[in-house]
């Protein structure tokens, strides 16, 4: 019983194992499909790893491109905008240095800001003088101790001298090695880490240079930076050429303005003293024709007094002789009264006695008086006066003195039968007056001279009848008296016009 | 009385009349009311005694601090010649200022400290809001200075900052305190009254190429990146060799910076590298930890300007509904250089967000401003490529007008 009991849970015990075990097969067998397909889930999540990580190294390395052109496109864009920004400062001081004509004016309108704008902190210019020395004209960012310094150190290195002064070319620091013993040494004494030097040109070649130069060493010069210095170079080489000539023009202009001022002095000077030397002759003919005029009155009246036969009948030998001295006597005094009023019109001794005068009235009564002789002669007289003539401002008797001088003189050198025309029309502000004949005329070479006292054509009319040759000068003198002006034109053999000018009334 | 902030600027040449000038341009628009705070920045230009001289005959003897610049930024752009000047009168500001020179031998950190103690010291007042740097751009470790700072103010303290800069020359800064020109040291101010601050920061740079590890770091020095010399990674990006990406270190790194990856913020923290050490390693201009994630940084014109409106409104919107009345602008010497001509597109939609208030501002060699995640508790760090933004309110209040 015990021994069946026994086998009995022997044999359970088997089917339990039995059991058991195959559970056991089968979880075994569960786990390693589990685990199989874990591990297939590892390896594909290991391949999605390996796929991510490529895809961000790659990313990274698109980063790295990315970077390299971003840091191309940076300095393109740094370059750009100091292109612009150094334009726009180069426009304003070319606009500022091109309107000064003084060379030293043109050379304190550079200024630190200017220099900054185009990217630099420190500047320099120089010129050459006309004694042959170089001479600092600006200096921003050196005091001008040490600008002197940098000007000498320039002038004392020969491949500075050759390239900029002697080609005329620009130097940049950056275009040499910056290990080259030269420009190292040049940077470190003056104080940069960068500089261009470009020649100031002028027509004769270079007169000086211009440097700018930067402290900063992260300051890269290019090709725009050259071209910008040799720009704003040029601009001052033109302007200081503009302000030379400006110069010499100024200072020609100077000379001939000294050389007038001078002449002026001159013609002054001898202005007085020709007037002073007017004013002893007008003197003296006043004198002398005062003098002559007392013993001529006597002369004059005794004669009358003898040719009237007052004192007793004359034969007619001495009637014909006292005659010739009387009608001698008249001309003389004629001649004495002219050089008197000829005196006193160029002293300004005599007034003249401006009042209104109705020229139509005046020519008209001149017309009567001399209508006898006109007629003797048979000569005609014309008038051409309009009748709304405006009136003329003048001393009426000295007027009609004109008058009668310029008729008187018509018909002494017009022929028989010829015409005398006296006209008067309104010239604007003043009367024009003329008094024309087709009379024998004047030559060309005595018009000029009429005027001049004594003066008297040589021609046959003047050679049969005696003159003084002080009417036209009379007329003249009372003309320029009124303000006027006394001209005269002729032909030979057709006749003359003596023309003269009158204010109106109406601008009295 | 409400607060009046005015801009002048001038090209002049002579330094003295280009400081009377602009200052009197600046007083002219605050009406000739008692000056409380005066900001000078200039380009490199100037004989910078004569120029702080000039102000001052125009001025008096007002409370100044400022800096040097590469260059100048106004309303209406760049310039890159001249002098501006800011002045802020106001009976609600308190301020101290100070400086503190000598970085190469005191080093920057005991620098940041004696600095912020000294303006602490003319504060002389608990009430502290906003602290304003100006430290020479030329000191290696930004993060070192800033760190001295913060053992003083606090490491949660609001510190916005410019560096000076001397356009890329690399040889000497200024920084100008009263009637004093330093160099290799900081001068700023520590403010405090009831004058409000909005701070915008953003540069717009992107990370391109797969990110790295700095494996090991010592301060300001990243010795390596993946366990190679981390001069590697310009080499090898740019295609050059290391001899080569040396000699172009500065301008490369400039334009694209390592990237330091900030849990929490919108955009990586930027270092440029200033030089290469002996061992491969990238010194930079501000910390950066070994473990950080780095990437290589790609700046674009577009992303710049984005920038511009982003930290804009960003400053805009932390004065919440106070009256904007003015704004300090630092933009990092590369952007300006990015954006060429555009800085006026640039300032453009600065003027969108900001409206029509006086500015006034400079090109530097890097930034300090607050980071604004949780994770950072809106501690400062230096920065480089980026545009930082101080924005000047005023609350409202009885007799104020907008």
């Amino acid at each position: 019983m015990v021994l069946a009991t026994a086998l009995k849970q022997a044999g359970l015990a088997a089917l339990v194992i039995n059991y058991a075990g195959m559970v056991g097969m089968i979880a075994v067998i569960v786990l390693v499909l589990v685990l199989v397909f874990k591990m297939e889930r590892v390896k594909e999540l290991g391949s999605e790893l390996a796929r991510l990580r490529r895809a961000f190294d790659d990313l990274d390395n698109q980063g790295k491109i990315i970077l390299q052109t971003d840091l191309e496109l940076h300095r393109a864009q740094e370059e750009l905008d100091k292109k612009i920004s150094g334009l726009i400062a180069l426009q304003d001081l070319t606009r500022l240095i091109s309107t000064t004509l003084d060379a030293e004016e043109i050379f304190r309108k550079i200024e630190e800001k200017h220099i900054s704008q185009i990217g630099f902190d420190k500047a320099i210019a120089f010129t050459r003088t006309d004694t042959g020395e170089y001479r600092l004209r600006s200096c921003i960012g050196y005091t001008w101790e040490e600008g002197a310094k940098v000007v000498n150190l320039i002038l004392g290195e020969p491949l500075l001298l050759r390239h900029v002064l002697d080609e005329r070319r620009v130097f940049s620091s950056a275009d040499e090695d910056r290990t080259h013993k030269d420009v190292a040494r040049l940077l470190a004494l003056m104080a940069l880490s960068s500089f261009i030097l470009a020649p100031i040109v002028q027509k004769g070649g270079a007169l000086g240079a211009l440097l700018v130069g930067s402290e900063s060493s992260f300051t890269q010069l290019t090709g725009g930076d050259k071209d910008l210095i040799y720009i704003l170079a040029t601009q001052i080489g033109q302007a200081l050429e503009n302000a030379r000539l400006f110069e010499e023009t100024w200072r020609a202009q100077q000379v001939l303005e000294q050389k007038v001022q001078q002449r002026t002095r001159e013609l002054t000077a001898a202005l007085e003293e020709i007037n002073a030397i007017s004013k002893r002759k007008s003197d003296f003919i006043s004198a002398v024709s005062h003098e002559l005029r007392t013993p001529l009155t006597s002369i004059k009246g005794y004669a009358s007094i003898v040719a009237a036969g007052k004192l007793g009948e004359l034969p007619p030998a001495a009637k014909e002789r006292i005659e010739k001295i009387n009608k001698h006597s008249d001309n003389l005094t004629n001649l004495i009264n002219n050089l008197l009023d000829i005196s006193r019109i160029e002293s300004g001794r005599v007034e003249m006695k401006m009042e209104k005068i109705d020229l139509g009235v005046l020519i008209g009564e001149i017309a009567d008086m001399l209508a006898p002789p006109i007629k003797e002669r048979d000569l005609t007289l014309v008038l051409r006066l309009p009748e709304n003539l405006s009136a003329a401002v003048g001393d009426k008797n000295q007027i009609e003195r004109v008058f009668i001088n310029l008729v008187g003189n018509a018909m002494k050198f017009t022929p028989v039968g010829g015409k005398i025309t006296v006209a008067a029309e309104d010239a604007g502000e003043r009367l024009a007056l003329s008094v024309s004949d087709t009379g024998i005329g004047i030559s060309e070479k005595d018009l000029d001279k009429i005027f001049e006292e004594f003066y008297r054509v040589d021609n046959d009319v003047n050679q049969k009848v005696k003159g003084t040759g002080l009417g036209l000068a009379l007329v003249k003198y009372i003309v320029e008296a009124h303000k006027g002006k006394l001209t005269a034109s002729s032909t030979l053999g057709k006749g003359t016009t003596f023309a003269f000018t009158l204010s109106k009334a109406n601008i009295l | 009385m409400s607060t009046l902030i005015g801009v002048g600027f001038s090209e002049k040449k002579d330094p003295y009349l280009a400081g009377c000038d602009a200052a009197q341009t600046a007083l002219y628009q605050v009406h000739h009311r008692k000056i409380a705070l005066c900001f000078v920045f200039s380009t490199i230009h100037f004989s910078h005694q004569k120029l702080i001289d000039g102000i001052g005959y125009a001025l008096g003897s007002p409370r100044l601090l400022g800096c040097s610049g590469a260059n100048l930024i106004v309303s209406d752009g760049l310039k890159r010649y001249g002098v501006g000047v800011m002045l802020i009168s106001s009976d609600k500001l308190r301020c101290g200022i100070g400086a503190a020179t000598d970085c190469k031998t005191k080093g920057a950190q005991a620098l940041g400290e004696e600095w912020a103690r000294a303006a602490l010291k003319d504060l002389n007042e608990p009430e502290r809001h906003q602290a304003l740097i100006f430290p020479d751009g030329l000191i290696e470790n930004g993060s070192e200075l800033l760190r001295g700072i913060k053992n003083v103010l606090g490491k949660s303290f609001p510190i916005v900052g410019a560096s000076s800069a001397d356009n890329f020359r690399f040889v000497r800064t200024y920084q100008y305190l009263g009637p004093n020109i330093l160099s290799d040291g900081i001068v700023g101010a520590v403010i405090g009254g009831g004058l409000s601050f909005g701070i915008g920061l953003r540069h717009g740079w992107k990370p391109l190429g797969k990110p790295h590890t700095i494996t090991r770091s010592v301060g300001n020095i990243v010795k390596t990146i993946d366990d190679k010399p981390a001069i590697d990674i310009y080499a090898d990006y740019f295609g050059r060799s290391t001899g080569e990406v040396a000699k172009t270190l500065i301008r490369i790194s400039t334009n694209y910076p390592l990237g330091l990856y900030v849990p929490g913020e919108r955009e990586y923290i930027l270092r440029n590298a200033l030089r290469v050490d002996d061992e491969g390693g990238l010194v930079c201009q501000g910390d950066a930890a070994a473990g950080t994630e780095v990437r290589l940084m790609m700046g674009t014109k577009s992303g710049a300007l984005a920038a511009a409106t982003e930290a804009a409104t960003e400053a805009r919107q932390t004065l919440k509904n106070d009256i904007l009345r003015g704004a300090l602008i630092f933009e990092s010497i590369s952007r300006s250089k990015l954006l060429g001509r555009l800085t006026q597109e640039e300032m453009s939609r600065i003027k969108d967000i900001l409206g029509n208030v006086p500015m006034l501002g400079i090109s530097t060699f890097g930034e300090q401003a607050p980071l604004k995640s949780l994770e950072y508790y809106g501690s400062t760090y230096f920065h480089n490529e980026t545009l930082a933004i101080l924005a000047i309110g005023e609350p409202y209040g009885p007799g104020h007008s907008a």
